[in-house]
This record gives C-alpha cells, structure tokens and sequence, in this order.
C-alpha cells in the first residue's frame, strides 16, 4: 500500500516512517510538509492512503480534506491530530476523511487504521464509536439524566465527582436532608441504585471529566 | 459678518491686548481655553475684551443670540458671558438653546444684565442654565475672578478627560497585548511541545518493539503513558490560554464547546442557542469570547445557580449573547462596587469595539448579562 505522510514536524515524520517502515505491506512514497506539497505531490505520485495532520501551515485542515476528496475520490484520508477527537473528529469525518486518530494513539492502531481505509473502510476510535452509538441511542429518547431537574442534576453531577452528603449541603447551602431527598430522587428517576452506578453513568456519558 | 472673521477679529483684540502675545499666554503647554461673549454692542464686547484681555486665553465674540449659537455649535467654551438684551433671539432664548444641545448642555453661562431690578429675569434666567449673574456695569475685578474660576475649572475636566482617555487606551493595549501573548503561548506549547513527545512516543514505541524483555517492555509501556498524559496536560494548558477552536472553527463552536465545559466542570446545567456558523472578524469573536468566559466564571463563583440559558444570535449588523441565570442574583451594589474589575474588564473589552454590556439581576430571580458587539468597527 501506497502511504503519504505529511506534518510539518520532521521529528513525526520521521517517527512516523519508521514506524511503517516495519510494515511489509505498507510504503511510504511521499512526505509533505504542508497542505500546498500535499496537493503538489499529489499530481505525481499516485498513494493509495495520505495520513495527514490536522493543523499544518498554510491550508486549513478540513479544507484540504475536502480538495483531497475531490480531487482523487479513491483515495483515503487518514487525519492524525494533536487535537482531541471529541471536538474534531466528527467535522473531519464529515468533510470527507476516512478516519480520524489523535497522535497519542498506539502505533498498532495507526496501522491498523491504514489498512482498514485503504481497503475503503472508515476508521473511528473505539472511544469515538461508543459515543457516537451514545448520540444515536439518545436521539432516540430522552437520555436518562435529562430526565432530572437543573438541580438534581447538579446535584448527581456532585456524587458523581465524588463527592459526599455533607460536602454538597455545604457548598449548596442545603442542608443534608434535602441533599439526601434529592439523592433518593435522582436514584429512582435513573433507575440505580448506587453512588457507584451514577458515576459509573455520568463518566460514560461525559458528564464528568 | 461670517465666523471665520469673528474669530480672527478676536485674535487681533488679543494681539493689541497690553500684555498679550501667545507666546507667552498661560501655563506652558497648554492650550488656551476659550471664551464666548456675547452682547448686541460692540462698545460693550470691546470692553469686555480688554477686561479680559490679561486672563491670556482665547476670546471669541458674537454680536446676537444667532451667532453666539453657531459658535458653540464648533467649540467647547470654558464660560459664556451672555448678555441678556438682545435684538432677535434674546440672551435667555439664546442661553435654553445652547443648553439644549448635548455639546453644550453644561457649559457655564454667567449673564451681564442692566436691569438691577429685575428679579423675575433672574429666576428666567437660572431655570435656562444660568451659573451666575453680573450687573452692567460690571466692576472689572469681580468678572475676572469670575472668569478665571471657570477657565480654571475647565481646564481640570479637560485634563481629567484626557487622562481618562490615556487610562482607556492603556487599557485597550493591554487587553490586546494580553490576547496575542496568550495566542502565540499557546501556539508555541500545543505545536512545538505536543509535536516533540509524538516524536518521543513513536521512537518509544519502536523500542518498544524490539525489546523481549518483560520489565523492559514494561517500561517502555509506562513511558508510553506518561507521555501520554503529558500530552494531554500541554494540551489543557495551550487550550486554557486560547481555545484552538475559536481560529480554526470560530465564535459560534467556540461558545458550544465552553457552554459543555462549563457544564461538564460546574455541574451547573447549561442550554445553549447557536444559529448556524459563521465565520467573521476573529477580533470580534475572541472579545464576545472572553466576555462569555467572564460571565461564566462569575455564574460559577457568586450566582448559586443551577441552570444557565445562553442564546448567541447573528445579526448583519451585529453580535449578540444573552446569558441568563436562575441564581441569587446580582444586586445594585455589587454592579456599582469599586472591586468588580471583571464586570468593569468586559465593559471595556466590549467598548473597545463600540459594544455594549449590560447586567440586570433582582434577588431570587436570577442574572441576566446582554452583550452587544456591532461587526463593521474595527477598534478606535
């Protein structure tokens, strides 16, 4: 397979060469260091899958994206950010990429993604996958959490963080009883039964950090 | 006669005044501040004029109500010496107008009647802005006392307005020095910085891959990781400084994002209303931004809120952001306390852009901040 690389770190793509280099079945035919080569070399060198940074000189990602697609609609854009893919990924998606990988990911994963779209497949992190299914399964009916009042969910939001009964009479200037009736509320509404469960469902959901 | 001789009458009345000659007139440095008189004759302004002649500043005279009134149309006057009779528009009809017009609305009027009598003219006379009154024959000493007070009065608003504007220009400078120093900082830490530990991961990495040594391979995974989240704390640092998303997607992203951060950060439920994206003047948009983000942190520091509802509209004309919480909310006294330099920070962000911020609260029903920015200004 036919590899394209382009980031205007020389220090990536090296890391980035040599990392492939290992793959038998992968090449790397071309390096640019910026949106203007990736199109230049484009015209000469016919790669089968280009990885690209996001965040490059001169052109903006997804606009490169987009003349990539347009120009050569066979073959796949793999982006490799340093951005995390929550606010970035679904725009590179839609702009026409094939996948979408931030920098800290595995080696292997890279890898891997470059051969599952160079056969034509989309690549999305396991991560990505499961909130995009998360977004889907809540437009179908309302997510549980929106069920609460604002300050149920505020206070869930506080157990979920970890913290305690008294902690959120405290910084709510409740007192305990209430934050105790709103705790047994917010249970029953979610359907739990546990502190745990609620963290354990605010972190799936990223309403935490 | 026309203004322009008017006023160069009045500089020859300067000039053969006994001690006259600019060069040496008033403080050094100074510009000298300007007089009107006015009086239908011309024997009583040459008096006037030579009366005032030793005061050095810059006397400039009208001979009716309609003159005197074009003239304060173009200049700010230290003192209007007015006098009361007049053909045609009289010294009060003359004095009502001048009030009337915003340049001029509060500039000193003292009026020079003949009447002693007349006490019913002097009433007339304060209601229509009148700061004094003098007797014709006026006695030379008490009119330049007078006079001197006002020149000196304003000539202290005009340097308190001058040093109010110095103060706001500063403070303009700073805030865009601030936004650059914190752009290019964050550039510098994301690109450079992020970029070298991808290049340390992927040469870790591919140690990683020759080695067969479990404990070694267990350290090159451990290594793996804290790079790993030093990337992500380089990247919550350069995101801190300046979100990323604000040059590459603009305002209208920016704000969603900061709105589930905020939520994601406080627990305080956040709805937010965007119109559609739109790119435009990323100056505007970082401005709008920053304000956001000072709402925010006030919603989240004083407002014991559990909901805050932001609408973001575009018009052709301008920006507007309306953020509003169901909190305790703000009271007169806080909007007006000396030590609300944040409240007084997005004043002067949004007015560096001929915006406007407005916050209204009443107790138990929560804060609500208007921002207004229009999109065609560029800084002053």
């Amino acid at each position: 397979m036919k590899v394209l690389i382009a980031d205007d770190h020389p220090v990536v793509r090296q890391g980035l060469r040599q990392m492939l280099a290992v793959e038998s079945d992968l090449t790397v035919v071309g390096e640019a260091r910026n949106g203007q080569e990736v199109v230049e070399l484009s015209r000469r060198v016919p790669w089968e899958v280009a990885v690209l940074d996001y965040n490059m000189p001169g052109k903006n990602g997804l606009e490169l994206i987009k003349e990539l697609r347009q120009r050569y609609p066979g073959r796949a854009v793999l982006v490799l950010s340093m951005y995390p893919e929550d606010r970035y990924a679904v725009r590179a998606l839609k702009a026409g990429a094939a996948g979408y990988l931030t920098k800290e990911s595995a080696p292997e994963e890279l890898v891997s993604a470059i051969r599952k779209v160079a056969g034509g497949g989309r690549y999305v992190t396991p991560t990505l996958g499961e909130k995009l299914a998360l977004e889907l399964e809540d437009n179908r009916g309302k997510p549980l959490h929106e069920t609460l009042s604002d300050r149920e969910y505020q206070v869930m939001w506080m157990i979920a963080s970890g913290k305690t009964v008294r902690q959120i009479a405290d910084e709510l200037f409740l007192s305990p009883n209430t934050v105790s009736t709103h705790r047994t509320r917010i249970l029953r509404k979610m359907n739990m039964k546990s502190n745990a469960e609620l963290m354990h469902y605010a972190i799936a959901h990223h309403l935490v950090d | 006669m026309s203004d322009l001789a008017q006023v160069a009458g009045v500089e020859r009345a300067a000039h053969v005044a006994p001690q006259g000659g600019e060069a040496e007139g008033g403080a050094p440095g100074l510009a000298k501040a300007k007089i009107l008189l006015v009086d239908d004759e011309p024997k009583s302004l040459f008096a006037l004029q030579q009366l005032l002649a030793t005061l050095e500043q810059n006397l400039m005279i009208a001979q009716s109500g309609e003159e005197a009134l074009r003239l304060a149309l173009k200049n700010d006057f230290a003192v209007i010496l007015l006098d009361v009779r007049m053909p045609g528009i009289d010294g009060f009809e003359t004095a009502r107008l001048i009030r009337a017009r915003d340049r001029s609305k509060s500039t000193p009027i003292i009026f020079l009647t003949a009447a002693a009598d007349e006490m019913t003219s002097m009433f007339r006379g304060y209601e229509v802005g009148a700061v004094d009154y003098l007797m014709k024959p006026v006695v030379p000493e008490v009119l330049k006392s007078k006079v001197a007070v006002f020149v000196e009065l304003f000539r202290k608003s005009e340097r308190l307005r001058e040093s109010e504007d110095k103060l706001r220009r500063l403070a303009a400078h700073l805030i865009s020095v601030r936004e650059e120093e914190r752009a290019h900082i964050a550039r510098e830490i994301h690109d450079e910085l992020g970029q070298v530990l991808t290049g340390l991961k992927m040469e870790v990495s591919w140690l990683a891959k020759r080695l067969k040594d479990k404990p070694l391979i267990e350290k090159t995974d451990s290594m793996c990781a804290m790079i790993d989240s030093t990337v992500q704390t380089v990247r919550k640092i350069a995101t801190g400084l300046r979100p990323e998303m604000l040059d590459d997607m603009g305002l209208v992203a920016a704000v969603g994002w900061q709105a589930k951060e905020f939520q994601k950060r406080t627990g305080i439920r956040c709805r937010a209303k965007l119109p559609a994206e739109t790119k435009f003047d990323i100056d505007v948009s970082t401005t709008m931004f920053r304000i956001f983000q000072e709402i925010l942190t006030n919603v989240a520091r004083h407002s014991r809120a559990t909901r805050v509802d932001i609408e973001l509209t575009l018009g052709a004309e301008q920006i507007g952001l309306e953020v509003s919480d169901n909190g305790v909310g703000i009271q007169d006294n806080e909007l007006h306390a000396r030590k609300s330099l944040g409240l007084l920070g997005m004043q002067e962000r949004a007015l560096l852009f001929g915006g406007d911020v407005r916050i209204s609260g009443s107790p138990g029903h929560g804060t609500r901040v208007s921002v207004t920015i229009p999109l065609s200004r560029k800084p002053k």
